[in-house]
């Protein structure tokens, strides 16, 4: 998957590059608009990740040159301003998703990820499996070893979505908006203790340990292996 | 361009018409009877004098007689000067006429056939005149009939009401033109107090915000607008004041976080340390960054509520819904203190949907947050007086009374030993200004073990 970075801010146009890279993506950066454009034009991009404040051509422009070009590209912009007509006018533009600088990495990576998916088949298998852990998503059901695991239905939703997308660091709020639709940070500890419990449930008596708390990111699901 | 209006010029003019209007009505009732009255003089000269010429006429009864009149109507003129009479028969020549007469024959005999002894007036020779005319019988039973007339020389009337006129006319300008002066000078005297507290406004700026107009000294009539203009300064010293406040508030939360961070990542600069040293202080980092990004997006939140911003996507919102959906998300976490989480009632509400999630759960939390262990949080919905009440009654520790209405307050915080343990102490100030966003309120009370929040918000 590739990845076009557009931002002219030296330290976070490193680091994005090489959070992206890190994470297995091939991710080019290039720091002003004009050349944004023209990459994003000649070559061959899955995403581009573009700043809106940029020297030059601003970000607006160069969605619009893409748009305008016909390729079908992902874009996913970034804006400092946390404006109602700055969203509208991206995503009129065409852009699909926006993010408000500050966020947090992990947020971005799951943001990514979600776009990248988006054009992929949604898989519609009856069954989700990892290690010794097993879901039947058809009949609600939790199996690990073999033994039958009971689960609360935003328990079983939780576990869903950390086992669809097992190995990304998922965000507290993304977990809060995709489990309960709630849409902001509480300044109550709910996903730790949900969490928490979620674990006491399907970690605690078992091996190995598939469910890891990642500090001041989220939490990920992975088997300890291919960490 | 339009010109702006001055009220100085606008008075002036007004007073100097009004009184012109006034005088001009008086003028001309004043002429118009004068001339009434000129015209009754003459007509009771005239009538008497037709009077006492067809007595004259009517004593002749022979045709060769009328020769002999001229003598009889001459002495009945005597004395009257500018008076003059005409005798004449309809289709002939005049029988008697004073010397100076200058009757016009065919308006004289159409008034003394259609209009018998009703006034009329002519011009001749430079001199104007009114007269009466009449049809007279000479004798009885002869059949013979003349046409009389008599006029009058109105010329020193004409003259007279001419001058009256014109006196009226420059009385009437000079009246005008004083009392525009002096309007002009009532209405600088009367709004000296304006510019009065022109002088006093002047002085306040940004550093000045609490003075205030001397209501003392302010007409009646400019009392309400004083008034008004001292509650506007009120209420721009206030935002200034909270936008400053804002300010150091903000300054003030982020250094903590800010020389923590700085702290740590100097000490382990110090010294070489092992590859899981770097990794604890990174995720400590990571956890500080964590907390000020949400603090900036809560900060940025609450001014945007404060300003109204955050009611834009409004619809109808069922209540009992949006709190079930709360209870799911703090399900975990009321369970771990044992906690009963109890709805009662439903409304329907316009609101932004997300922002009043975020509003009612910022209360619920608080109240999760302090409840005691074991007991029950009762959020009870009610509509009445046309508006929607959302009770949240929690039993914990008591707030005490003088921090009720602060509790609402940036980074207010009851218990300052569990400072940043939880949250960025933003949490009920956003819900505080959602809800004011949304035309609501939202106020705590306190009574023994129980506190209750009260979220209300205007009926549909």
């Amino acid at each position: 998957m590739k990845i076009l970075i557009v931002e002219d801010e030296p330290k976070t146009g490193d680091y994005l590059k090489q959070g992206l890279t890190e994470a297995g993506f091939v991710a080019d950066l290039v720091r002003n608009g004009s050349d944004g454009l023209h990459s994003a034009l000649t070559e061959d991009y899955d995403l581009v990740i573009l700043d809106v404040m940029l020297p030059g051509i601003d970000g607006w422009a160069v969605l619009a040159g893409i748009r305008r070009s016909g390729k079908d590209v992902c874009v996913l912009f970034l804006t400092a301003r946390d404006h109602v007509d700055d969203r509208v006018k991206g995503l009129e533009l065409g852009a699909d998703d926006y993010l408000v600088k500050p966020f947090a990495f992990s947020e971005l990576l799951a943001r990514v990820r979600t776009l990248l998916r988006r054009g992929a088949k949604v898989s519609a298998a009856d069954f989700l499996e990892v290690s010794n852990l097993h879901l039947d998503l058809m009949r609600r059901r939790v199996t690990r070893e073999g033994k039958r695991i009971d689960l609360t239905a935003k328990e079983f939703a939780l576990l869903e979505l950390l086992l669809r997308r097992q190995g990304e660091v998922l965000p507290r709020s993304l977990i809060a908006s995709q489990v309960w639709d709630m849409n902001f940070d509480s300044d109550t500890n709910v996903i730790e203790v949900a969490m928490r419990r979620l674990r006491a449930k399907v970690d605690d008596d078992f091996e190995p340990k598939l469910i890891r708390t990642v500090r001041g990111m989220g939490y990920v699901l992975e088997t300890p292996d291919c960490a | 361009m339009i010109r702006k209006r001055s009220i100085t010029v606008a008075l002036t003019l007004l007073f100097a018409g009004a009184s012109t209007v006034v005088l001009l009505a008086l003028g001309f009732v004043i002429s118009s009877s004068v001339e009434k009255h000129f015209e009754e003089q003459d007509m009771e000269v005239l009538a008497a004098k037709m009077k006492l010429t067809r007595h004259t006429l009517e004593r002749f009864t022979m045709a060769s007689d009328l020769n002999q009149i001229t003598q009889p109507l001459n002495d009945a003129l005597v004395g009257h000067h500018g008076l003059d009479l005409i005798v004449y028969e309809q289709k002939g020549a005049s029988v008697y006429s004073t010397q100076s007469a200058t009757f016009p024959k065919e308006l004289v005999t159409m008034n003394a056939v259609n209009r018998p002894n009703k006034p009329f007036t002519w011009q001749a020779g430079g001199q104007s005149y009114r007269g009466i005319a009449d049809v007279v019988q000479i004798g009885t039973g002869t059949g013979r009939k003349m046409i009389v007339a008599t006029s009058i020389n109105i010329m020193h009337h004409l003259a007279f009401m001419q001058s009256f006129v014109h006196t009226l006319w420059a009385f009437v300008a000079a009246a005008a033109a004083l009392s525009g002066l002096l309007g002009w000078a009532a209405v600088r005297r009367g709004l000296l107090p304006l510019r009065t507290m022109r002088e006093q406004a002047q002085v306040v700026t940004a550093q000045q915000l609490n003075r205030r107009l001397k209501m003392d000294a302010v007409p009646v009539e400019l009392e309400d607008l004083a008034q008004s203009l001292n509650d506007m300064l009120a209420r721009l010293e206030e935002a200034f004041e909270r936008l400053s406040d804002f300010s150091s508030d903000i300054a003030h939360e982020l250094r903590t976080p800010v020389s923590n961070l700085m702290t740590e990542t100097q000490v382990a600069l110090t010294r070489v340390r092992s590859a899981e040293e770097y990794r604890n202080i990174l995720e400590s980092n990571a956890e500080e960054f964590d907390h000020m990004a949400r603090m900036i997006s809560d900060m940025l939140l609450l001014a945007k509520s404060e300003n109204s911003l955050v009611a834009s996507n409004c619809s109808q919102i069922t209540l009992a819904i949006e709190v079930t959906a709360l209870f799911d998300y703090y399900d975990a976490v009321a369970e771990e203190k044992g906690l009963r989480l109890i709805l009662e009632g439903d409304a329907m509400v316009n609101a932004d949907k997300t922002m009043l999630r975020r509003a009612i759960g910022n209360v619920l939390s608080n109240a999760i947050r302090h409840s005691a262990p074991n007991t029950s949080l009762r959020v009870r919905i009610s509509e009445g007086a046309g508006q929607v009440t959302m009770q949240i009654a929690n039993t914990g520790d008591m707030i005490p009374p003088e921090y009720l209405e602060r509790i609402f307050d940036r980074f207010f915080r009851l218990d300052t030993a569990r400072q940043r343990s939880d949250g960025t102490g933003l949490g009920l100030a956003i819900a505080r200004s959602i809800i004011m966003a949304h035309g609501g309120t939202v106020s705590a009370s306190s009574a023994g073990d129980v506190t209750t929040f009260f979220i209300k918000l205007p009926l549909i």
